[in-house]
């Protein structure tokens, strides 16, 4: 057994790693972790003033920090029932285009482009690509200039706040950065093409929920007061938790979510499968010459989606400062509210930002901030697992680390959110046992044992169960005594769920391996039975807490006999329960 | 165009806990960033290049605070290798925001207000720390992200042997050299005489107060400043909390011997 | 010294033509305070205004400037800062102020930063009206005779104008038809009237021909000690000081073989590093002897040497230093007057 780590995943923003263990031919464990120390920063903004908390809270990652600002300010001004006017909300669109431009530019050019070029930095791949390197260099600084010129540093300005701003562009100012977006529009569908065409992997592609803000006015936008998912449903942002639901998870300080016990993804990609109707203009054209149904299954894409929203937001900059110029400067509304709370959400280049806040006596009492890469961990361990699993049946294993670090880095991580590293490790010898004695160690598993007994070495798993039962401990089940395919009753997620049954591995006979049951799932060759348990009767959750242990048959064939060495394997499991 | 990397002076870039913006930055040093790659033989830097290797270096720029006990392996690991070791920012050189909670039980209460009773079974949580709580530190670098051309300046004096050369008094000084008028003057809370100059005084000059993010300047006369803050009417514990906001551990010797506190 | 009269609406159309060859800088708003900025638009400029922020020394030497380029050829001096300027609007005291720093950068080394920056901008006075925080009556710097190319007294419909150069003359003689030369006896009534209210003016005053004396009296008054413990070292009191002139010096280098720079930047005897020498030993380390020092040579050192002070009376420091540590209070204090300070207020311990 081995184990694949990308320990210290390079070019992402931030620090964590991608691991997945390898048991044989089974990918057995696949962890995101975020080695980034815990910063508390929700409990740091307690019994602080508004004003200071928009001071703060932006410092939980430099990447986005203007959009941690801009969700921050919008939910104090919903608390605070604030109305900016308008030429205050178009800075702030002005300074979040700069900030998208910035962060997926220095993303796809910087980060994600060395991978399908070969090379190991931007730096080094400007020889080959000497144009586009300068040339996106001088975009990542122009939206710099443009994050400056609004917010008043390239990283935690802090002139956007509480009501307004502190100080407008000036006139001048403001028509440079209108005229140089339009000189670089060439260069922007250039990035377009070069981004839509790169040839990606069609590994792994699987659906998932995308969920993203919904824009006013049925536009294309990175900011609302709805969220938007790709199933249909639309959310209000002051229900954002029955969307993200976060929870701790014991390898990482990002907490993870999922929206109705599924994983979600966030970011470009999302918007762009659930509102890339909406795009008008040059980013529209592009949308529909390069849009198709892969998009919504592989999370590589979304460095193509980022270019895109690149387009869109150079086309969006002009037409923010044509309406400043024709606003005067208005000065910071101010606020006499002492008691109130509020949420505030936005697009940060990663995905949906939640920030959500509640005054009491005119200091902040709770902080709930969710950032994109923690409601993202989810998906990325999945697509990570797909991949490694897909990769590992077509006998590519060399590829396995590589890739789990392309898709960690196509959702462009911002690690520092809370929280770098793709790890492969084999499994050691008869690791089955140290991972079923955790298990027991934490609760009491209850068992299941399924297979069939008229089919040889199939009947192994229920076979176990029988001695088991035999042997006097509690709570053991077998396939035929559930009810369709109910899950026993006294299952409720807190006791882990333990599945036995002989599976093919394509191991020696009687090798033991044990895997999380949702591994299953990213296993189609392993996956019949188990199918409808997982689809049907099982909380995503608890699926995280249930787990097959599979012992490799010599033989299904018809009758009853269980080979030697897969009887041997039910002697060693059940010394190993009883243990 | 690159020099052979042999007589190049070795720099591992490492960032800890932080916003990672001081990584951030030099990435946005972008008509700098050919020579910084071509000066040095930038042998690790995470955020910007996959062939990381991790040798005897000849500078290492540390950025974030220790946050885990792995982060401490990994600072002490890098002392080790390194001849010299720079702090960059903030939070490596006083621990940043994360490091407002100077007390280790209410570190601990605000731990478990987040992530109850979970064992972290990757790496195991400390309470926030500047670098220099576990290693020698050579220079420092300080800033809330540091300032680029401070940076670049610095980078390359440290790259000929040189110390850094940086402004040692309060970001008033800047504030004055930029002509604005003094938000003290008009009541307004504002830091800049406690807090260390090289930002540009960025906030006045935006009508801002300045709310600390570089720490404190090292003569910081935080009694006077804190008097000043009452007689403007603002209240003891607001004064407190925002000088608390950025300084990290600087502070923790002033706050604890407050005598308003104590009965 | 002649004295020819202009129409106050010829001022702005005078400005226009006399700025073609040079910038002009001149007093305009910055929120509610005034700043020296240079102006293309006429109807920004201020013609009432007490004092800005910075004195016009930023205009000769800037807050920070290269001295001169390194390169791997050696180093090139810079005097980009260095260009034909004209200067509208300083008050007496501020010229007064540039008399006392043309004493420091001519004496023993002749500062080139300076003195050609110094050169090549003429200075167009403008008369004013003091305010409660102006002293220049008390430092004799209310009323000025030299140092000046063109000095406008502004008598409400009209300025008496006084040639002090033979620049200013030329200056003049751009736009001769904007300018009468024969005053009559009203104007030159109207121009006594002025002088003698607006002396009436300053309403308050420091007898500063007792304070050298005193300062030595009182070299160990625990005063001192009382002004370090309140002072916030921020250095506001030195920046804003129109005679105060002592500088630092920093290189910042670029990569990649690029071309560095020498760099220039105004220091302040009241900061911390200023008396600190190489291996870490500080002289004044204690804020009370940063104080002491900078009142001694205000107050006192000067005054031995050139027979006044190098006060000018503008009232920068009164309006600027946040906790009250400035020529009046500590001028009162040595004089044992009453005043009412932050710093005399200030306890040592914070209380709630």
């Amino acid at each position: 057994m081995k184990r694949i780590s990308v320990e210290h995943l390079a070019r992402v923003e931030g620090s964590g790693g991608i691991s997945a263990t390898i048991d044989g031919n089974v990918v057995t464990d696949v962890k995101f972790s975020i080695y980034e120390g815990p910063r508390l920063v929700e409990r740091l903004t307690v019994g602080k003033t508004p004003e200071e908390v928009v001071n703060i809270v932006p410092r939980i990652c430099a990447i986005c920090s203007i959009s941690h600002k801009y969700a921050a300010l919008r939910a104090m001004e919903n608390a605070l029932s604030i109305k900016v006017p308008s030429k205050v909300s178009l800075l702030r669109e002005l300074m979040h285009l700069g900030e998208m431009i910035e962060s997926h530019s220095l993303h796809i050019y910087y980060l994600a482009l060395p991978d399908y070029a070969g090379f190991p930095n931007v730096i080094a791949m400007a020889s080959k690509f000497e144009l586009e390197v300068k040339i996106a260099l001088e975009m990542k600084e122009f939206a710099n200039h443009i994050m400056k010129t609004a917010s008043g540093r390239y990283i935690h300005g802090e002139n956007p706040v509480i009501g307004g701003f502190g100080k407008f562009p000036a006139r001048e100012e403001l028509l440079w950065i209108k005229s140089r977006a339009i000189q670089f529009m060439p260069f922007v569908l250039k990035t377009v093409s070069l981004f839509c065409e790169l040839d990606y992997p069609d590994c792994p592609e699987e659906d998932t929920v995308y969920a993203c803000c919904h824009p006013y006015q049925n536009k294309y936008g990175l900011a609302g007061d709805e969220i938007i998912l790709s199933t249909g449903e639309i959310l209000n942002k002051d229900d954002y938790k029955s969307l993200t639901n976060e929870f701790v998870v014991s390898h990482s300080y990002a907490k993870h979510s999922r929206y109705k016990e599924k994983p979600f993804s966030v970011g470009a990609l999302a918007r762009v499968n659930n509102l890339g109707e909406r795009l008008k203009g040059e980013a529209g054209k592009m949308y529909k010459k390069y849009f198709n149904r892969r998009w919504k299954r592989n999370p590589l894409f979304n460095n193509a989606a980022q270019a895109l929203e690149i387009l869109y937001a150079f086309e969006r900059i002009p037409k923010v400062v044509e309406k400043m110029l024709k606003l005067s400067d208005p000065a910071i509304v101010k606020y006499n509210t002492k008691e109130a709370k509020g949420t505030g959400i936005i697009e940060a280049p990663r995905g949906l930002l939640v920030h959500s806040y509640e005054i009491s006596d005119g200091l902040v009492s709770y902080t709930d901030i969710i950032t994109p890469t923690a409601q993202n961990a989810e998906d990325i361990e999945r697509y990570c697992s797909i991949a490694a699993q897909k990769l590992l049946d077509a006998g590519e294993e060399d590829k396995i680390k590589d890739r789990m670090d392309l898709v960690v880095r196509a959702y462009d991580p911002c690690i520092s959110c809370s929280a770098h590293m793709a790890e492969v490790k084999k499994a050691p010898a008869e690791d089955w046992k140290t991972k079923l004695a955790e298990i027991k160690k934490k609760a009491s598993p209850i068992f299941v044992g399924v297979g069939k007994r008229d089919r040889s070495d199939d009947g192994a798993g229920i076979e176990l169960a029988l001695k088991l039962k035999k042997l006097g401990v509690s709570d053991v089940y077998l396939e035929s005594e559930l009810v369709d395919y109910k899950i026993p009753w006294k299952y409720k997620g807190s006791r882990p769920l333990i599945f036995f049954d002989a599976v093919n591995f394509r191991e020696a006979p009687g090798k033991v391996t044990f895997l999380p049951l949702s591994y299953i799932m990213n296993n189609t060759r392993l996956s019949h039975k188990f199918l409808p348990f997982i689809s049907m009767q099982m909380k995503y959750k608890h699926l995280k807490n249930a787990y097959m242990l599979g012992i490799q048959p010599e033989s299904i064939e018809e009758g009853t006999k269980i080979s030697p060495p897969v009887h041997q394997a039910i002697i060693k499991v059940l010394k190993e329960i009883k243990n | 165009m690159e020099k052979e990397n042999n007589d190049k002076l070795k720099i591992g870039i490492y960032e800890l806990t932080g916003c990672a913006g001081d990584a951030l930055l030099i990435l946005d040093c972008e008509k700098e960033l050919v020579d910084i790659f071509n000066a040095a033989d930038i042998q690790s830097f995470l955020m910007a290049k996959s062939d990381n290797i991790d040798e005897e270096l000849d500078i290492a720029l540390v950025e974030g605070s220790v946050s885990t006990e792995r982060e401490k392996e990994e600072l002490l690991d890098i002392r080790k290798r390194a001849k010299t070791v720079v702090a960059i920012g903030i939070c490596s050189c006083f621990g940043g925001i994360q490091a407002a909670f100077l007390d280790q039980k209410e570190w601990e209460k605000n731990f478990k207000k987040i992530y109850g009773d979970t064992k972290m079974t990757h790496t195991k949580p400390v309470q926030s720390k500047p670098i220099d709580a576990y290693i020698k530190v050579d220079y420092y670098l300080p800033g809330c992200p540091i300032e680029k051309e401070q940076f670049l300046s610095t980078f390359n004096r440290i790259l000929r042997g040189n110390p850094p050369e940086l402004y040692r008094f309060p970001v008033c000084v800047e504030c004055k050299w930029n002509e604005n008028d003094c938000l003290l003057n008009k009541d307004i809370p504002c830091l800049g005489p406690i807090t260390r100059a090289g930002c540009g005084s960025i906030c006045i000059n935006h009508n801002l107060p300045c709310v600390g993010c570089w720490g404190l300047v090292e003569e910081a006369n935080l009694t006077s400043e804190f008097q000043l803050l009452q007689e403007k009417g603002f209240d003891y514990d607001f004064i407190k909390k925002k000088m608390a906001n950025f300084s990290g551990t600087g502070i923790a010797d002033f706050l604890g011997n407050l005598k308003g506190d104590k009965k | 010294m002649r004295v020819i009269k202009l129409n106050k609406e010829n001022l702005f159309p005078f400005l226009e033509v006399i700025s073609e060859k040079a910038d002009l800088w001149a007093p305009v708003k910055k929120g509610d305070k005034h700043v020296f900025k240079v102006v293309d638009d006429f109807s920004k400029v201020e013609l009432s205004t007490t004092r800005t922020i910075l004195p016009p020394r930023k205009i000769f030497l800037p807050p920070t400037f290269s001295m001169f380029n390194i390169s791997e050829k050696g180093y090139e001096e810079d005097f980009s800062h260095v260009t034909k300027k004209i200067l509208f609007g300083i008050h007496p005291c501020d010229i007064h102020g540039l008399l006392t720093l043309d004493n420091f950068f001519k004496q023993d080394y002749l500062d080139p930063y300076y003195l050609e920056a110094r050169k090549n901008t003429l200075i167009l006075g403008l008369s004013c009206w003091p305010d409660e925080y102006c002293f220049a009556k008390s430092t004799n710097t209310h009323i000025i005779e030299e140092g000046f190319d063109l000095f406008f007294t502004d008598l409400k419909d009209f300025f008496l104008v006084w040639i002090g150069s033979s620049q200013g003359d030329d200056l003049i003689r751009l736009k001769p038809e904007f300018f009468d030369e024969n005053l009559t006896d009203t104007d030159i009534q109207t121009y006594i009237r002025w002088q003698t209210e607006r002396d009436k003016a300053y309403k308050w005053g420091i007898n500063f021909n007792a304070l050298p004396d005193l300062i030595e009296l009182k070299y160990r008054d625990s005063l001192w000690e009382k002004l370090g413990d309140a002072c916030l070292a921020c250095g506001s009191c030195t920046n804003v000081c129109p005679t105060c002139n002592c500088y630092n010096i920093m290189d910042k280098q670029f990569l990649g073989g690029k071309d560095g720079k020498m760099i220039r930047y105004w220091d302040a005897c009241t900061l911390e590093e200023y008396s600190e020498i190489a291996g870490g030993e500080n002289f004044r380390k204690k804020r009370a002897d940063r104080l002491k020092l900078w009142y001694t040579h205000k107050l006192q050192a000067y005054i031995s040497k050139y027979g006044k002070p190098s006060c000018v009376g503008c009232g920068r420091c009164i309006v600027t230093c946040p906790v009250d540590i400035n020529v009046r209070t500590v001028g009162k204090a040595l004089l044992g007057e009453k005043e009412d300070a932050f710093w005399l207020r200030f306890n040592k311990e914070v209380t709630k």
